[in-house]
């Protein structure tokens, strides 16, 4: 198309379409560009490609069976999504989960936040033609994975927490496992930094690419690592702490630029200081209860099922008509590997959600994507998406 | 031609033998990788499972240079032109994988934007379950279109297809021969109409002038 | 606990301001219902007011209260939730009723950039119309989908096929001139394929 700029000038601009079928894009955002030359001089995004209605699918099952659903939201953190949720409902009860609950939930959440960052900074390599560093995050990331095999019984999409509970305690040898992983994971933080810190190709395409000022970044609701890449240290376990996070000695890690070079080392930094917390976590893991003990909340124990006749009823209850909560509207915000991770919640009362709504943290990043790479290279916007970490399953839901 | 590929023998199979073999251990696969299951391709291609050791060397996100197509995640309507489109660009020979649930029937997510499985949209070759599918069951199933593959005989294919087109260009000389049989018979009417026209013309001319 | 004093007492400035009513159904957080008509002077007093600061809109959600028990009032609602990255841990959802015969919200676009998408997201699910919205389009569903999925009156399982792909070059035009360029001459449109229908695609 011509075009006549604002001084006036008669520029032939070519308009391409780079995705949603592109590899940096995982099929599931287009961007459409207008190209003079090789710069971007605009952009429109289009997503929804992996649009799969979680929002109408959650309003016809029972509370417990929203669980499986938030699995699928951010996938390489499913644990976080779960947890994240039950946590909104146990406050819409206002109950308090014991102890040992607290602290397994915070050892799963920083494990799958290290996973979550792994993924984002091999992505981000690869997509930059990288594969050594790709393979270097995987190791750890197996590791892990085969401790969620274990404790849970599936790889990726774990459904563990419950609400008022986990689905079932740890087992022999966790504490042993969790270490192992941990060592393995600061060995690949020592690859991955001596593979990206002096590497003149991988800085030559990411500092000063896809910048973004502190102001527009929170205009545009940016949450999580991406608006700490910014400068501005928020982080909702310290703004808004739960499960006792400040009480965890660790620090919020702030970037000073916010381009795509923050954004990365931002992640990577985050991956240490959730090592610290896991640390410390395991030494404040004591022996006791990891379900609340309620039959309104938490399905009572299978072997009660069999003895008396209230464990048989509970049992029933909970699983044909599912839990009840408490009428009302609630938002509740929890900070996930990607950023704040909303519920907004409206229950009638029954035994099924009314409606959900998920705020995800994606959705607000890639909604900033095409402005900030107009003005950059073609080659340039494909190595600022993936440090935005976009997630196909939280951005569409 | 057809004949002697419809009755096997030592040089039409061993031809066979070699083709397949060069096709089992050479599937480049293009990841259509939407959702969770993408996650677990990655894993299987990375250190500790390895899909470079059947021959899968790359992974290609190109239509034009792979084989197997192979969808990982859930198809939701807008993308179903896409998905078909992809298909339509890939070369012959290629075979489709559906991997996890919802590639396979739509998974859990029975909405109003979920495709109910890629079949819809595309043939598919091998259905994988879970949610999503472990690499084992990934390298199962490569392994079953490796095998069904194996099956495949190069040599008769060639021959249909061959058949196929001699047809094809028989429908279409007869379908043209018809067509310019139709336009010379056309051309030809028309002229005597012409012809007619003028003599009565004429004829007209020669009355007025004659009264 | 500071926080919650606080957002009390900008709950209670609200209604002394802009007439809202506290949500009796919000029991665990702080939430106001304001009218339409004074929702961005609300939203104007909630970001500028340097006590306040809730510089960032986290949230629109909508809700259609079709089926809800014993329930009064208008039809839908649009719930925003904010937050201030200044005062941490300040929190306030407003809430907003739409009747349905007239689902018009004043946009907040002008406020927020994140507005753009998220209000693009309730009108695709609930359709309800934000007033003064630059490029109110569907953003999730495609641009074929008649209806909004999320009514409780919308069946989950009618299901509604696309027949190609979607179509952008206008968007861009647009972008384009908002960014001060004058378009000359059109790019040739590359118009749909006929042989790309899908099956069981509504052709119109």
């Amino acid at each position: 198309m011509i075009v006549l700029d604002p001084n006036g000038e008669k520029l032939n601009l070519m308009p391409l379409n780079v995705g949603p079928t592109h590899p940096a894009t995982h099929h599931c955002i287009r961007l459409l560009a207008a190209l003079d030359g090789e710069t971007i001089v605009a952009g429109v995004s289009e997503i929804g490609y992996m649009h799969r209605g979680f929002e109408k699918m959650v309003e016809r099952g029972t509370w417990q069976q929203v669980i499986p659903y938030t699995d699928r939201l951010n996938y390489c953190s499913a644990m976080m999504n779960n947890i994240a949720f039950c946590r909104a409902v146990e406050n819409m009860f206002g109950v308090e989960i014991p102890e040992r609950c607290k602290v397994l939930r915070v050892i799963v959440n920083e494990l799958s936040r290290i996973n979550d960052h792994f993924i984002c900074v091999a992505a981000a390599f690869q997509d930059l033609g990288g594969t050594t560093p790709f393979m270097y995050a995987f190791n750890p990331r197996e590791e892990i994975m085969c401790i969620w095999e274990k404790l849970t019984g599936a790889r990726l999409t774990n459904s563990f927490a419950r609400i008022g509970g986990l689905y079932r305690d740890t087992y022999d040898g966790f504490e042993r496992e969790v270490l192992a992983a941990l060592d393995s994971t600061e060995k690949a933080l020592k690859d991955l930094h001596a593979c990206l810190d002096r590497n003149r190709i991988f800085l030559d395409r990411t500092v000063g690419i896809g910048k973004i000022s502190k102001e527009h970044a929170i205009s545009h609701g940016w949450t999580g690592p991406c608006l700490r890449a910014c400068g501005v240290a928020s982080d909702l376990r310290k703004d808004e702490p739960y499960y006792d996070y400040e009480t965890y000695d660790w620090e919020v890690v702030v970037g000073t630029q916010g381009d795509a070079n923050d954004r990365l080392q931002v992640r990577l930094a985050e991956i240490e200081e959730s090592v610290k917390i896991v640390r410390q976590a395991l030494k404040r893991l004591t022996p006791g209860p990891v379900d609340i003990v309620d039959p309104r909340i938490r399905v009572p124990a299978h072997k009660l099922a069999y003895q008396d006749m209230e464990g048989l009823i509970g049992r029933f209850k909970s699983v044909y008509e599912g839990i009840r909560v408490p009428e009302g509207e609630y938002y509740s915000a929890s900070e996930c590997a990607n950023g704040e991770l909303g519920f907004t919640i409206v229950s009638d009362g029954s035994g099924h959600p009314y409606r959900i709504k998920v705020r995800s943290p994606s959705l607000n990043h890639v909604a900033a994507f095409s402005e900030i790479v107009e003005g950059l290279t073609l080659a340039d916007s494909m190595a600022t998406l993936p440090g935005l970490n976009m997630i196909a399953g939280e951005l569409d839901r | 031609m057809g004949n002697v590929a419809e009755k096997p023998n030592i040089i039409t199979t061993s031809l066979d033998f070699l083709v397949n073999w060069g096709r089992t251990n050479s599937l480049w696969p293009f990841p259509y990788g939407t959702a969770c299951c993408a996650i677990e391709f990655m894993s299987t291609e990375v250190g500790r499972y390895d899909l470079s050791r059947i021959g899968s060397e790359y992974v290609r996100f190109t239509p034009r240079q792979s084989d197997v197509l192979l969808v990982a995640g859930t198809i939701s309507y807008k993308q179903a032109p896409i998905l078909k489109r992809m298909y339509e660009q890939m070369a012959e020979p290629r075979w489709v994988i559906a991997m996890g649930a919802c590639a396979s029937s739509g998974g859990f997510y029975d909405c109003y934007c979920t495709v109910p499985g890629i079949d819809h949209i595309i043939p598919v070759d091998v259905y994988i379950g879970g949610c999503p599918s472990r690499p084992e069951a990934f390298f199962d199933a490569m392994f079953d279109l490796q095998k069904k593959i194996k099956d495949e005989s190069y040599m008769k294919q060639r021959a249909e297809r061959v058949k196929e087109q001699l047809e094809m260009i028989k429908a279409k000389t007869a379908e043209a021969k018809a067509e310019a049989q139709e336009f010379a018979r056309e051309k030809i009417s028309l002229a005597k109409d012409f012809v007619v026209e003028k003599e009565q013309e004429l004829v007209k001319k020669a009355q007025f002038w004659k009264e | 606990m500071e926080s919650v004093e606080k957002t009390e007492k900008i709950a209670a400035l609200l209604e002394e301001k802009f007439g809202a009513k506290r949500d009796a159904k919000a029991r665990w957080d702080v939430a106001v219902v304001v009218a339409a008509e004074y929702l961005p002077n609300a939203v104007e007093f909630l970001k500028n007011d340097p006590d306040i600061r809730m510089d960032m809109l986290v949230d629109i959600a909508g809700i259609d209260y079709l089926t809800y028990p014993n329930h009064e009032g208008p039809r839908f609602a649009v719930s925003y939730a904010f937050k201030s990255t200044v005062n941490q841990g300040c929190r306030l959802r407003l809430k907003v009723l739409v009747g349905e015969d007239c689902p018009k919200v004043p946009t907040l676009t002008g406020f927020y950039d994140s507005a753009d998408w998220l209000e693009r997201e309730v009108y695709d699910q609930f359709g309800i119309v934000f007033t003064g919205h630059p490029d109110l389009r569907r953003l999730l569903n495609h641009v074929e989908f008649v209806g909004h999925p999320l009514r409780k009156d919308y069946p989950a399982q009618k299901r509604q096929w696309l027949s190609t792909n979607d179509f952008l070059l206008p968007e861009l035009e647009k972008r384009l001139e908002k960014l001060g360029y004058r378009i000359v001459q059109r790019s040739k449109e590359v118009l749909p394929n006929d042989d790309e229908f899908l099956e069981g695609s509504i052709r119109e």
